[in-house]
């Protein structure tokens, strides 16, 4: 009952700060200076009823909340009929709207893109995880020692490397050996086969091997110092006194311990990643949410970022969602709480 | 300790760089190293392992198809021509025009063959090329060009309908010739025309507004271009494949790859790694030259460019700018204060030139070559000042006009750091003559919105300008200031006014040429903008893999001097 209620209270929690985000995702856009049309329509020789046309095509003709003279006329459900009431009814339909660009759905091109940075990042951070986790345990259980100062100058300086530098550098280093950017060799096709995933297998070196790295740091930090932490307890020592081998100790009682803040830490980073993959993307060219993002920007495609932030909100938002309950999964006493 | 932490460090700089190096060594089976070291196989690079992914149209007995390489960093927002307003350097490869521009403002004959005007210079009689198909194989008499051209002013069409305006009457007298009667004449018909692309029926034909505007379909690539439309995919990659049928000439490249890099950066790395062939216009930071120009096989072609930087003086009367900027002597007093060279030097590292007026040289006659540019030479500016009364009687090396306000402007620029740069120059150079001018930089749309209420006092812009000088002109005229226009300045004079509807019908080069210099002059004097630079177009490809590419276009890839590349045996 109890765990039911913890769940029942993140989950309403969660709903809300969707719904928070929702609407100031519609304010920011309304807000920016400028006329969207403006950015809509590049000929200044367009007449008057073309450019109308143009905006009533993408609905910005209408009033942003509501329609005062229709509800003055006494036309209250007219006077809802608002960009405001549109985008709460497209938002539930999951119709994000038109991109200003290129007139495509905006759905259906976060839907093309998105597998593109789940798959950057989880295979960066899988290797970010696995590395983060093995090196930080090294570096507590040999705490004091060179080789723990050694991993935690590497995890310092990792977590402090700018990802686009680093990938610049990484770019530049793998130059003639690795492709550049892009997801695929001109020309392939799906239909093509093993050649044509060996190739984007290809072009998904780099940038995984950037995104872990910069990742691994953070995850070093938090492990060693989690697992520091736990190596203090009572109950370790009482494991070493009942003569428990050293790899049983770390395994069955110091690394279950310490994964709470690591659990934390991982489904966060998946949220937050696939925003964060931002700039791997840009560097590499990876055609994935990040790099549609900084495109929509450069363009001011205000529809495409409009839908990017919803795609980003919902999964940082699930992402703490699936955190905390894990949480009670891991440790029974957090429903307590 | 501290020379051990030292070492530390270092060991792991050396890991983290060395951890991709290893994974780098796992594909060297693969013959991706090849370009690098021997140049002299041509098309080693991944592709040839992989099975041609087209139709085999040719006999398996043929050559390898020579492909040629693009890359840039935004091939185009859509294939629909119709509001498509990315990249024409692709779509004239597609799309043929009736007449064509051959190098900045030199226009030649297309699709149509000749033409003649009538005495009034209200129709025109243009001969269409015989014997034209589209790519899908339907014919293009000038029946179907009659057609497009209809079409497009019904149709309102965003990208190109305003060139008609003027087009009263459209009408295929046979199948070779069409007859065009204008509601006034015009002093620029060929600039007009070498901007609407002729469309097919085929593909276009029983289409609403809507449809058009909605219509994504490759086959609206579909052109009489030397080029076809086969793939695209968005933010990846777009194919063209020659068309064989091409009128012109039979196009030497088989093959043409466009390749989306995210970054300029990007782009020119994968140039000197072979990867690519071409770089595109606009996407070789200037940084970026010499390191090309140092790369073995890599040939840089600077060119020129329509693109021209200003510092704009807010001239409009309902403007916040204080009274003093209106002032001719200020205005003069500015212009001395502003160090050309320097911006040249410092922001496009040599690859601009100073410039004088709006209209550039790039233009040909257009350019008003006689007007003698105002030097840099603060002192002369500071001179100027005092005889007309602006004293820093306070001593705070700013000086104040008669009623005591300071000579203190508002200097915007966008937030790039070359502008950054730019703006402490001009800053610089105001200060010593008595002019405070703190920079400010902001986002693009915070600067775009102060322009509706004329709320600022210099900004510093640029423009890429019109092959026509028509466009330069039309910028400074009143009804460009009503929302939505192009003024900037806000500049409105009648004298202007009435030369700009002069040049507009004057259909003699010469007459027209006059007026256009006329206003040039008249605009250096009232100085709504004060003109700064005349950037340089700035390409590179593989010399090792291509020769020949025209730089009279200002771009290598615009179809004219593209079609002149060859593959290098």
């Amino acid at each position: 009952m109890r765990r039911g209620n913890y769940i029942l209270r993140k989950a309403a929690f969660a709903a809300l700060t969707l719904i928070a985000v929702m609407i100031f995702n519609f304010v920011l856009f309304r807000i920016l200076p400028g006329d969207p049309v403006k950015l809509i329509i590049h000929s200044p020789r367009m007449t008057r009823e073309a450019q109308e046309r143009i905006r009533a095509s993408f609905g910005l003709d209408k009033p942003v909340w509501l329609d005062r003279e229709r509800l003055r006329d006494g036309d209250v459900l007219g006077a809802f009929d608002s960009q405001f009431t549109a985008y709460v009814r497209n938002l539930l339909r999951g119709d994000l709207g038109i991109s200003f660009a290129t007139r495509q759905d905006v759905s259906e091109l976060l839907r093309e893109r998105a597998w593109r940075t789940v798959v950057l990042v989880i295979g960066g951070d899988v290797l970010a995880v696995v590395l983060g986790m093995t090196v930080g345990l090294i570096a507590a259980w040999r705490r004091g020692t060179r080789l723990d100062t050694a991993i935690l100058l590497w995890g310092l300086f990792s977590w402090a490397l700018p990802t686009f530098f680093l990938g610049i550098i990484l770019l530049i280093l793998a130059r003639g050996r690795l492709p550049v950017g892009g997801m695929v060799t001109p020309g392939l096709r799906p239909e093509d086969g093993l050649t044509y995933w060996a190739n984007v297998g290809k072009h998904l070196i780099l940038p995984t091997i950037t995104m872990a790295i910069v990742y691994t740091g953070e995850y070093i930090l938090i492990m060693r110092s989690g697992v520091m932490e736990v190596l203090a307890e009572d109950y370790i020592l009482t494991a070493k006194a009942k003569g428990l081998s050293t790899a049983r100790i770390l395994r069955d009682h110091a690394l279950k311990n310490a994964m709470l803040p690591m659990v934390t830490m991982i489904a966060l980073t998946f949220g937050y990643t696939v925003g964060g993959a931002i700039q791997v993307e840009t560097v590499f060219s990876w055609p994935g949410i990040g790099r549609l993002m900084y495109e929509a920007v450069q363009k001011r495609d205000y529809p495409v970022l409009q839908g990017s932030f919803v795609l980003l909100a919902v999964s940082v938002i699930l992402a703490n969602l699936l955190a905390d309950l894990l949480y009670t999964v891991l440790d029974p006493r957090v429903q307590a709480e | 300790m501290k020379t051990n932490l030292w070492k530390l460090l270092a060991v792991l700089v050396i890991l983290t760089i060395a951890v991709p190096g290893l994974a780098g060594c796992q594909p060297k089976e693969e013959p991706t190293e090849a370009p690098a070291v021997e140049p002299t196989e041509p098309p080693a690079e991944p592709e040839p392992t992989e099975p041609p992914t087209e139709p085999p149209a040719e006999p398996p007995a043929e050559a390898e198809p020579v492909t040629l390489r693009i890359g840039t960093t935004y091939i185009w927002d859509t294939a629909n021509p119709t509001f498509g307003w990315y990249n024409y350097t692709l779509r004239y490869l597609l799309y043929d025009t009736l007449v064509e521009e051959v190098g900045i403002s030199n226009f030649v004959p297309g699709l149509a063959e000749s033409w003649t005007v009538s005495d009034d210079g209200l129709v025109w009689t243009l001969k269409i090329r015989e014997g034209v198909t589209f790519h899908d194989g339907t014919p293009c008499t000038a029946e179907d060009v009659a057609w497009s051209l209809n079409s497009t002013t019904e149709n309102e069409i965003e990208t190109f309908a305003f060139y008609l305006v003027n087009f009263a009457e459209i009408v295929a007298l046979d199948d070779t010739t069409l007859e065009v009667t204008l509601s006034d004449p015009v002093g620029n018909m060929e600039y007009l025309l070498m901007y609407v692309w002729i469309l097919p029926r085929s593909v276009w034909e029983g289409m609403t507004y809507d449809e058009i505007m909605e219509f994504e379909d490759l086959s609206a690539g579909i052109g009489t271009g030397p080029y076809k439309l086969v793939e695209w995919v968005e933010g990846e990659y777009l194919i063209l494949e020659a068309n064989k049928d091409y009128w012109r000439t039979t196009p030497v490249i088989d093959r043409v790859v466009w390749q989306e890099f995210a970054t300029e950066d990007a782009a020119v790395q994968a140039l000197i790694a072979g990867e690519i062939d071409v770089i595109a216009a606009d996407t070789i930071p200037t940084t970026a030259v010499q390191p090309l120009e140092d790369a073995e096989n890599i040939e840089v072609a600077i060119m020129e460019s329509t693109t021209v930087d200003e510092l704009i003086i807010n001239s409009h009367e309902n403007g916040t700018q204080p009274e003093s900027l209106w002032d001719p002597a200020v205005r003069l007093a500015i212009a001395y204060a502003i160090d050309k060279q320097q911006i040249v030097n410092v922001a496009y590292l040599g690859y601009a030139e100073p410039a004088t007026v709006i209209v550039p040289r790039s233009l040909g006659d257009w350019h008003n070559s006689d007007i003698e540019d105002v030097p840099f030479d603060p002192s002369e500016g500071a001179r100027i000042l005092e005889e007309a009364g602006y004293v820093d009687s306070d001593g705070d090396g700013v000086r104040e006009d008669k009623d005591g306000n300071p000579l203190e402007y508002r200097l915007y620029a966008t937030d790039t750091a070359s502008n950054a740069r730019i703006l402490e120059i001009i800053s610089d150079g105001l200060a010593q003559v008595g002019i405070s001018a703190p920079p400010t930089l902001m986002d693009e749309d915070s600067l775009i919105g102060l322009y509706p209420d004329f709320d600022f006092d210099l900004i510093y812009w640029g423009w890429g300008l019109d092959p026509d000088p028509d466009f330069s002109m039309l910028i400074f005229t009143c009804d460009q200031r009503e929302e939505g226009g192009w003024s900037d300045s806000g500049y409105c004079d009648e004298e202007f006014e009435e030369m700009y509807v002069e040049q507009g019908i004057t259909v003699d080069h010469e007459a027209r040429r006059q007026l256009i210099w006329n206003m040039q002059e008249q605009l250096f004097e009232d100085r709504p903008y004060i003109m700064l630079t005349y950037a340089k177009n700035i390409q590179a490809y593989r010399s090792d893999r291509f020769t020949g590419f025209g730089l009279e276009a200002g771009d290598i890839l615009w179809k004219s001097a593209f079609l002149k590349a060859k593959p290098v045996q």
